[in-house]
């Protein structure tokens, strides 16, 4: 019976519809852009998003920093100069007063040294 | 491509409808022209749309008073390599004598290449009955067609 029915199915594929004629170029061609179009639109939109997702989360996760040790704030303005000897001796001699405007600014950021010898604490705290 | 595919079988489909080879080819292509166009939004299933669309495409054409073309041997749908009209023409008339449903599952399965699995789920009809429709559908066409198979595979054996 499987065999007789597979045999007119082989009869029935020996007729072949007639194929309809091509379609319009412009119909096809349109098509085409159309997907090409929708296809570059896609990767666009995706490449943006993600470029401003990646901004966003640089953003977030710096405020992030920024909230759970407020001592991470880079400083910008101000860079710590590290006071060397040899500078401010040089301008002891020479202009005292700028020596002083020195080492009040330089007190602001940095507390004297309190462990050394000759620190300004120890002597205070023996007058 | 879709209609690479399945135009073929689209169009003996349509022909079953507007009993005319070079409406049924029309239906088929407009059908195609609007589906390019994006007229038309393809749903998950689009060999299953495809044939609804052509199905209702033909029967608006045959709504719309086209003429009655009958038959004859050049408006044919179906071509066979040894040029047996005859036979190509009883087949096109068996398959537009077959209810509805058994004519689209022999269609999609013999032309269209399609499983009856895939035939089940493009016309949402349970496989059982999918088979059973083309069972039947079978029987009837064998029954049509007996007499012209029958010369064939005399020839063929006298052609041993």
């Amino acid at each position: 019976m499987e065999n007789k029915r597979d045999k007119f199915e082989e009869y029935l594929s020996e007729f072949q519809p007639r194929r309809p004629r091509a379609l319009p170029e412009p119909a096809v061609g349109r098509q085409v852009w159309m997907r090409r179009l929708a296809a570059a639109a896609t990767i666009a939109i995706a490449l943006a998003s993600s470029l401003w997702f990646v901004g966003k989360k640089n953003e977030w996760s710096g405020k992030e920093l920024v909230a759970r040790n407020p001592a991470a704030i880079p400083e910008t303005n101000s860079e710590p100069q590290p006071l060397s000897l040899l500078p401010l001796t040089q301008l002891a001699f020479e202009n005292p007063a700028q020596l002083d405007v020195e080492l009040a600014r330089a007190s602001r950021r940095e507390l004297p040294d309190f462990r050394g010898s000759e620190s300004t604490l120890r002597v205070l705290a023996k007058e | 491509m879709l209609y690479d595919k399945h135009g073929p079988a689209l169009v003996a489909y349509a022909c079953s409808f507007v009993a005319d080879a070079a409406a049924a080819e029309d239906v088929v292509h407009e059908v195609f022209l609007r589906l390019l166009s994006a007229e038309i939004r393809t749903p998950d299933v689009p060999v299953a749309y495809v044939y609804r669309a052509v199905r209702n495409a033909a029967l608006n054409a045959r709504r719309s008073g086209q003429r009655n073309v009958q038959l004859d041997a050049n408006n044919s749908v179906f071509e066979r390599r040894d040029g047996n009209r005859e036979a190509a023409l009883a087949l096109q008339h068996a398959l537009a004598e077959l209810p509805e449903e058994q004519r689209e599952v022999v269609v999609m399965r013999v032309w269209s290449g399609m499983t009856l699995e895939e035939v089940a789920a493009a016309t949402a009809a349970p496989l059982n009955t999918v088979a059973s429709r083309y069972r039947y559908a079978l029987e009837k066409l064998r029954e049509r067609l007996r007499p012209y198979e029958r010369t064939e595979n005399r020839a063929r054996e006298n052609g041993k």
